[in-house]
């Protein structure tokens, strides 16, 4: 077990640039996953970390040891692959068993340690099959078994449970981090499915374009993405881009520490917000809203800090809730509603009141709604949408 | 025979169902069709089988006023020993050159890159393009700045490896090609050193392609007449050689048939021990294994 630490660890393909100046450091124990859309250097990332890719630059630290040009076998690393890798002409105790095996263990002590570890994946007594006789989920905890049979200091996967169905990747996911917590190891885990990075993870690093866009827990980075594409990646969300017209001083009670509070003007819309973000009037950002957050309301909505009004255009039922596409002040918006609204709202000219508290802001340049913030950085310009307010420099 | 209560009961009304008659000979023309691909392939065996069902007919007849069947295979045992060792030792030695060069090759050609790397497998598989004869005078040519080369077997075994090694290498290159890098991955996560890797993972993965190319490369060497009439130091004479040899003075004798059954049983059986050997899963579910 030890901390991983990353210094601005970069890496080139070519002239591409796969990952940029990456900054990491996970703790003793800790599970961090890696979690953004393909391509975005995640995987290449975990590579480095296991000595499979060679950075360009930057460094790798377990502990206090730079592990940054040391290959694989050195680090004492457990990696879990895509695919279970499994050796098909061993079997499945060989297979589990490799590890020590190389290391010149003693016959004696690999069968026990083999048992021992089939037995914490639950498939003691399958030593002797070869991996063909395995289905997917087993195969792949053959491949867990087989990682932590050699006692290694850090755990990686990278998106070990893509390839499985989803009731399989459901268990197994549990499975993973139950494991993970029993043996305490340090844990970097890479994967593209956000449900999957939230219900294992300690921290969450948010990645795009081979840059960080967010580090946090499962709420920050919900309830507080910092950029405009970890608000677009993570769940779905409302984009509204504004300007921001006044500050307004904090009220105690509900202000969180460092946040302020001021107003934007989305095109016809002047909504509430907070943000820990410095602003300043005539800043250009994007408010996000997500569907769950937005009521529908009957009387005049006083409890909410923010008001507005649209047509009902859409209502999806979806069982636990409807969403519903409600037209405000010429944009679409969707709402989520449960309990019995989902049943008495329709479709038609019905004009319903939505209230929503403050909302989060990024500043308009972090916002990517077609996706597309590779690398470049951009110079504080449009939302990128093309819907966005005029920007005042 | 089975074919309406093997049929999947029809959802549709009685009416819009396509009558049973109409089914019926589409299955009897696809067992024709099965009866007579079978009989194809037997035929092709038969007429590539005959020549050598003669050769082995032909091998046991004994000539007027000459001894018995058991004569004709008691002279191969007389005086064939020695051929045959020097074409085992021969084929041996260029198997063991060929597995030394292909493997390291092989693997430096799939899993690095380097400049010139297509030029440089292009040149390797070169010889396999050029006429026996061809490779034949220029190895004399080159053996006479030698001594050494011209007086021990280690010319003919060299000239051998030049050859057929590119018969190795490429099912080796191929089986490389094929084989995911996960695996080599996967090991040295473990803490395996690239040599266990290769030994403990790589090798036994690619076991069919090299069994393949040693047993190619085996056949070809141990049945090598051209280029070993150039090539092959004084007093060594392989078995092949011998057979042309027992032909232009003896003629087609039936003792000459039984050198000729003799070098093809131990060419078979060199192919059923390589599979053993090394594993030869595309073969599974054939008359081989």
């Amino acid at each position: 077990m030890s901390t991983v630490r990353l210094a601005s660890i970069t890496k080139h393909f070519g002239t591409t640039v796969a990952v940029h100046e990456f900054d990491l450091e996970v703790a003793d124990g800790e599970f961090v996953t890696l979690l953004g859309p393909s391509g975005c250097g995640k995987t290449t990332t975990l590579r480095m970390i296991a000595g499979l890719v060679e950075p360009t630059g930057g460094r790798v630290w377990f502990d206090d040891q730079d592990v940054t040009f040391l290959p694989p076998r050195a680090r004492n690393i457990g990696f879990v692959f895509q695919t279970p890798a499994l050796f098909p002409h061993l079997s499945v105790a060989e297979n589990v068993g490799f590890g020590l095996s190389v290391k010149g263990a003693r016959k004696a002590a690999i069968a026990s340690r083999v048992e021992e570890m089939l037995a914490m994946v639950d498939l003691t007594g399958y030593g002797a099959r070869t991996p063909s006789q395995l289905s997917g989920g087993q195969q792949q905890r053959v491949a867990l078994a087989r990682v932590l049979a050699t006692d290694p200091r850090v755990l990686l996967f990278d998106e070990p449970l893509s390839a499985l169905d989803k009731n399989l990747r459901e268990s197994l996911k549990f499975a993973i981090r139950e494991l993970q917590r029993r043996t305490g190891k340090t844990s970097i885990y890479v994967t593209h499915d956000q449900s999957e990075a939230f219900a294992i993870s300690d921290r969450i690093v948010v990645m795009n374009g081979g840059r960080v866009e967010q580090i946090g827990s499962q709420t920050e980075i919900y309830l507080r993405p910092r950029t405009g594409f970890v608000a677009e990646f993570i769940g779905a969300n409302n984009a509204l881009p504004g300007t921001v017209v006044a500050l307004e001083p904090v009220s105690g009670t509900s202000g969180q520490s460092g946040e302020h509070r001021f107003r934007i003007r989305s095109g016809e819309l002047t909504l509430s917000c907070r943000s820990r973000l410095p602003v300043a009037v005539g800043d250009a950002v994007v408010a996000y809203l997500r569907p769950e957050d937005l009521a529908v309301v009957d009387d005049d909505g006083a409890e909410y800090r923010n008001v507005v009004e649209g047509e009902v255009e859409r209502v999806i039922f979806e069982g636990p809730t409807a969403q519903l596409r409600i037209r405000v002040a010429g944009r679409e918006m969707r709402v989520d509603v449960g309990g019995s609204r989902r049943l008495t709202l329709t479709e038609g000219d019905r004009r319903v009141r939505l209230g929503f508290d403050d909302l989060n802001v990024v500043p308009a340049d972090t916002a990517s709604a077609d996706g597309g913030s590779g690398g470049s950085g951009g110079s504080g310009g449009s939302g990128g949408d093309g819907s966005a307010e005029p920007v005042s420099a | 025979m089975r074919s309406s209560p093997a049929l999947p009961a029809s959802p549709l009304p009685a009416g819009s169902r396509p009558p049973a008659a109409a089914r019926r000979p589409r299955l009897s023309s696809r067992r024709l069709w099965d009866a007579l691909s079978h009989a194809y392939i037997w035929a092709v065996l038969v007429v590539f089988i005959l020549p050598f069902l003669a050769l082995v007919g032909f091998s046991f007849t004994t000539r007027p006023g000459e001894a018995g069947v058991v004569t004709n295979y008691g002279y191969v045992l007389d005086t064939f020993g020695d051929n045959l060792l020097w074409s085992l030792k021969i084929s041996g030695l260029t198997l063991l050159i060929n597995t030394l060069v292909s493997l390291p090759a092989a693997y430096a050609i799939v899993r690095h890159s380097f400049p010139g790397k297509r030029l440089l497998f292009s040149v390797l598989t070169l010889p396999l393009y050029v006429p026996g004869a061809v490779i034949g005078i220029s190895l004399v040519l080159t053996y006479n700045f030698t001594y050494h080369l011209t007086t021990s077997m280690w010319g003919l075994v060299l000239a051998m490896a030049l050859g057929t090694f590119p018969l190795m290498l490429t099912p080796v290159v191929v089986a490389l090609k094929d084989l995911p890098v996960i695996f080599e991955e996967a090991s040295a996560c473990l803490g395996a050193t690239r040599w266990q890797t290769y030994r403990r993972i790589v090798l036994p993965l690619i076991g069919p392609g090299v069994s393949a190319g040693l047993l190619l490369c085996f056949i070809i060497v141990f049945n090598e007449y051209l280029v070993t009439l150039f090539v092959h130091p004084p007093g060594l004479t392989t078995a092949p050689l011998r057979v042309f040899n027992q032909i232009r003075t003896a003629g087609l004798a039936p003792t000459t048939a039984a050198l000729a059954v003799t070098m093809q049983l131990i060419s078979l059986a060199a192919v059923l021990l390589f599979f053993r050997l090394f594993g030869a899963r595309h073969l599974k579910g054939t008359y081989l294994l």
